[in-house]
């Protein structure tokens, strides 16, 4: 099992990467899966984190791209509800990405 | 426009016949298989309805699975078809509806 | 253009795999734009029920998956008329927006599309 240290605690992952449990995450998890990834968290990263945290507690499940980028323009605005802007925060796969960073399990609808 | 609407489960056991009957259009029709040809059985109520049904509605069941069943004295309006027959009909209407 | 898919739910939501089965194939469908619809049907229609508690169950909560469904691009939502006033469902006090049809619209509403499934 993988797992990712942060702080001195152990945290469980799954194969890809993703959180095994959504209660783990916090801001310093949010740190350390970026670096994993070689991403620099600014706060344009954080308010898309955030709000995937929401989709999911709303939703109970993690966006594909598309629902993504219309929740993103619904609570954030057009010019942040877009893939180009989504593509290029988080390395041209958003919906994944995003979802791993933000502790979320991996979309299951992403084909 | 028309639907071919295909069942398979037991009349007796489930409800997917009765909830199918409310939902046929004119020119759709209905593929018996499996269990569900026992809805052709003599004195039931589940005959009734399917005799009932307008006569534009085509009333389809599967050979092997009526003879396998000893189901004799079958309704006139009955079309029934072997396994070629089956696909051919799944071509001729429209969209086919399984009833999984 | 693409081709349309009804797909037709009528299994209640925590008695066995099937309301999530059909909820998937729609979600799936969704991402890939293709124009789909969701008709509740029979049972189905109790996956509309106000304020259910899957929790007590320990199972996910697939009504507020349903919430989602026009994030994911579905919008064409359906509930049987019968099916609701059977099982006492009013069809005002729904948590989710749906049209509500009776059996003849239920009939068109199948033709209208390319490809049905019933689950």
């Amino acid at each position: 099992m993988n797992t990712l240290c942060v702080d001195g605690r152990a945290i469980a992952l799954d194969q890809d990467g993703f959180l095994l449990d959504l209660q783990d995450w916090n801001e310093a998890v949010a740190q350390a899966l970026a670096e994993r990834e070689g991403l620099a968290l600014e706060a344009e990263h954080w308010e898309i984190l955030r709000l995937l945290r929401e989709f999911h507690a709303e939703f109970q499940l993690s966006p594909a791209t598309r629902p993504l980028i219309k929740y993103t323009a619904l609570k954030l605005g057009p010019e942040k509800g877009n893939s180009l802007h989504l593509n290029r925060l988080f390395k041209g796969t958003p919906a994944k990405l995003a979802a791993k960073l933000a502790g979320l399990p991996k979309p299951s609808n992403c084909l | 426009m028309a639907t071919l609407h295909l069942l398979s489960h037991s009349p007796f056991a489930d409800d997917r016949l009765a909830s199918c009957l409310p939902l046929l259009g004119a020119d759709d029709a209905l593929l018996l298989s499996g269990d569900a040809v026992y809805a052709l059985h003599a004195n039931t109520r589940q005959r009734q309805a399917l005799e009932k049904l307008p006569e534009t509605v085509a009333l389809f069941a599967l050979e092997e699975d009526v003879r396998a069943r000893a189901l004799e004295a079958l309704p006139a309006r009955v079309t029934l078809v072997d396994y070629p027959g089956f696909v051919e009909l799944s071509c001729r209407y429209e969209r086919v509806n399984s009833w999984l | 253009m693409a081709r349309s898919m009804l797909v037709i739910s009528r299994q209640a939501p925590w008695s066995g795999p099937s309301a999530r089965e059909a909820l998937d194939i729609v979600l799936a469908g969704g991402a890939f734009e293709l124009p789909l619809g969701l008709l509740f049907l029979d049972d189905g229609v109790f996956q509309l029920a106000a304020a259910q508690q899957p929790a007590q169950l320990e199972q996910k909560d697939l009504t507020a998956n349903l919430q989602a469904l026009p994030l994911f691009g579905v919008e064409s939502l359906y509930a049987a008329r019968r099916s609701l006033a059977e099982r006492g469902l009013d069809e005002q006090a729904l948590p989710l927006s749906v049209e509500v049809l009776d059996d003849i619209g239920l009939s068109a509403l199948i033709n209208r599309y390319d490809h049905v499934i019933t689950i």
